[in-house]
């Protein structure tokens, strides 16, 4: 059974998170995610959840830290200048295996910056913030169908990996309206969760939620650990959605918002007779690296073209996986403008041409 | 109601002409912070500054739009970090007049913690706080000062939380003054704000300030019917009385100068501050960072 309305991204991930379990909520208002919290105080309500507005991002973080330290399925959602304030929580999260999912719904930086859709936390997100070494799982969608699944998959992830899944959304998707399948039941994955501190009688009674090893020889083995985890997700959990690459002599990569302008942009090329692919990263960590050198190594691929709503972030990460068998150009626009299709046919025309 | 209030608060123009210019604003017409800018722009006339000895900061909020409205220095920090950025920029510079303008979400909320140890530290600014008991620029969620059962779109059912008495707060933390202001009453506020930049020492003036858009409890008329200055006899150096004094909130709200009573400032025992001469203006003596380069290394 199931159930199909329109809904906007941010609505979507509220209501994706309920049907994944999570009852918990810990927020504070930024803008352009605001509707997030406003479903959520009503939503929790009838599933008998918990809403709660906390005094800072930094509060609402640590909130999280406790409520899935203890073992239950918990939300925060913020926007850029409220994520960098949780990134002392994300790294504690990290180092302690705390199941978590956060959303961020980017806006235009750096500082306050606007409120206009961006993609200018990619660094922040895939990259860490905060300190140590350490790795989210960060979910990329590019419409609101996608955006409610990956909300309802980050949930497991998190249990499955112990590990803080990211939802990276921009002000684009958070506040587009599409229709959306709803699961009416959903197969729920239990998972046990031993080393919480959930109060549950029998077994270690002693759960230590905590990053702090003083030990080099212990802190190190931790690592280690984290370290394998993240070779096992990388081998893993890659996901990645690929379109008219057989015979594409250009291939644009692109997440999100873009990767919608891309796809109409290859449409119009293909018109024009230029062959144009695309490489649409879901997992931006772990980056779909595999797919991204097999095909620079084809001969039919001439370039690569990036194309985000930053001055160049992911497109580091493209460069790698090409590794200097292809040349890979950036086109970006920031402080909350928009590429059009035009602009980017154009800048395609001119690499079909040579004359980039 | 409101659209009155507002014109009140441009009684100023009968006022002598300013050095400060004013901007245009983004704020709703009706919006308390209309009252607030005019009354700010008449304090620094009627104190004779001029706009280039004032610095003017804020975090973030409609209220923290204020430097942005007025000619004088002016400093837009990070949401809630107001007061790190003021008094650090009255230790690099203490000829400035330093005043922070911001909201009650932004001073009490995100901010809270450095609330608390500014007023420890009693470095000498001004803190004005655009009290609208609400997150007027988010649209409508409670503020650490808003009233318990307030409906919003997020606390639904009400707020649970025991507001937060940012008088009784900033008292209990040893602030030499602690003032009430209410934007219907632009004479008062004016003289407010002016005994307040007067201070020496941190000085708190929390500023009754409806939002019209995003807070119907606490309207004009709301404030109108409970505000009531303090009586003329009021001996706002009485510690105990101003411990009383700022617990009633309720029924009524008293205003005036709650309590006042000078301290050593941060500037007058810090060892290097405590000569007079803004770091800026001293004389910076190369041959001084040679010795002690040469010493380290
Ligand atoms: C780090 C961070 N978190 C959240 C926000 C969003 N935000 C902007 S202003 C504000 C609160 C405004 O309330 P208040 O300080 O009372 O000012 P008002 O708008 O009511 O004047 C919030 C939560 C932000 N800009 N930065
Ligand atoms: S939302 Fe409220 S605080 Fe903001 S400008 Fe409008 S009335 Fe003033
Ligand atoms: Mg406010």
């Amino acid at each position: 059974m199931s159930n199909r309305v329109l809904m906007k991204g941010n609505e979507a991930i509220a209501e994706a998170a309920v049907k994944a379990g999570c009852r918990h909520y810990f927020g504070y208002p930024i803008t352009p995610q605001t509707e997030i919290a406003h479903y959520l105080a009503k939503r929790m309500k009838d599933v008998d959840g918990v809403f709660l507005q906390a005094e800072s991002e930094v509060a609402a973080i640590n909130m999280v830290y406790g409520a899935a330290g203890a073992g239950a399925r918990v939300l925060t959602s913020s926007s850029s200048p409220g994520i960098s304030l949780k990134q002392e929580g994300f790294s504690y999260i990290a180092g302690a295996e705390i199941p978590s999912v956060v959303v961020n719904v980017m806006r235009c930086g750096p500082g306050l910056g606007g409120i206009l859709p961006a993609q200018g936390d990619y660094f922040q997100c895939v990259k860490g913030g905060g300190h140590g070494d350490y790795k989210n799982l960060v979910l990329a969608a590019s419409g609101v169908q996608e955006l409610f699944s990956l909300t309802m998959e980050a949930f497991d992830l998190a249990d499955k990996y112990r590990i803080l899944v990211v939802i990276l959304a921009d002000g684009t998707i958070g506040q587009m309206m599409e229709p959306v399948i709803i699961p009416e039941d959903t197969d729920m994955k239990i998972f046990d969760k031993p080393w919480a501190a959930s109060g549950k009688k029998g077994g270690n009674v002693h759960h230590t939620i905590k990053s702090i090893y003083i030990d080099p020889v212990v802190l190190e083995g931790l690592n280690n650990r984290l370290q394998s985890k993240y070779r096992e997700i990388e081998a893993n959990e890659v996901r990645v959605e690929t379109s008219a690459l057989e015979d594409a002599e250009i291939v644009i990569t692109a997440f999100g918002t873009c990767a919608r302008i891309a796809k109409n942009v290859i449409k119009e090329a293909a018109r024009e007779g230029i062959k144009v692919g695309l490489i649409r990263p879901i997992t931006l960590w772990p980056f779909p690296v595999e797919i991204i050198s097999e095909t620079a190594r084809k001969d039919s691929v001439k370039a690569f073209l990036d194309i985000e709503l930053n001055a160049g972030q992911m497109v580091e990460d493209v460069r790698l996986a090409v590794n200097g068998k292809k040349e890979v150009l950036f086109h970006g626009r920031t402080g909350g403008m928009i590429p059009s299709q035009e602009e980017i046919l154009d800048i395609v025309r001119r690499i079909a041409g040579g004359g980039f | 109601m409101n659209i009155q209030i507002h014109s009140e608060g441009k009684s100023s123009e009968a006022v002598p002409k300013s050095a400060f210019e004013t901007y245009e604003t983004a704020w709703c017409p009706g919006c308390g912070d209309h009252a607030i800018l005019t009354c700010l722009q008449r304090a620094l006339t009627e104190l004779g500054k001029d706009p280039h000895e004032v610095l003017m900061v804020a975090g973030i909020g409609q209220a923290a739009k204020i430097p942005q409205y007025i000619s004088a220095n002016s400093f837009c920090g990070l949401h809630g970090r107001a007061l790190p950025a003021a008094i650090a920029a009255k230790i690099a510079n203490e000829s400035l007049t330093v005043v922070v303008s911001s909201g009650d979400g932004d001073s009490y909320g995100e901010g809270g913690n450095h609330f608390i140890h500014n007023i420890r530290r009693n470095v000498d600014i001004t803190h004005f706080v655009h009290d609208n008991q609400i997150y007027g620029l988010t649209k409508g969620q409670a503020s650490p000062t808003s009233q318990t059962g307030h409906v919003t779109g997020v606390q639904v059912d009400g707020n649970i939380n025991i507001p937060l008495n940012p008088m009784l707060l900033a008292l209990a933390m040893g602030a030499g003054f602690v003032a009430r202001g209410f934007t219907g009453d632009p004479d008062q506020l004016v003289s407010l704000m002016k005994a307040a930049i007067m201070f020496r020492g941190y000085a708190l003036l929390d500023i009754l300030q409806p939002c019209v858009s995003f807070n119907k409890i606490n309207t004009y008329a709301d404030y109108k019917s409970r505000v009531e200055p303090l009586p003329e006899d009021y001996n706002s150096s009485d510690f105990a009385l101003a411990l009383k004094t700022v617990q009633i909130f309720g029924e009524k709200i008293p205003t005036g100068v709650l309590y006042s009573v000078e301290k050593p400032t941060f500037h007058a025992q810090q060892a290097t501050l405590s000569s007079g001469v803004p770091l800026l203006k001293r004389s910076f003596k190369l041959s001084a960072v040679e010795k002690v380069m040469a010493e380290m290394l």
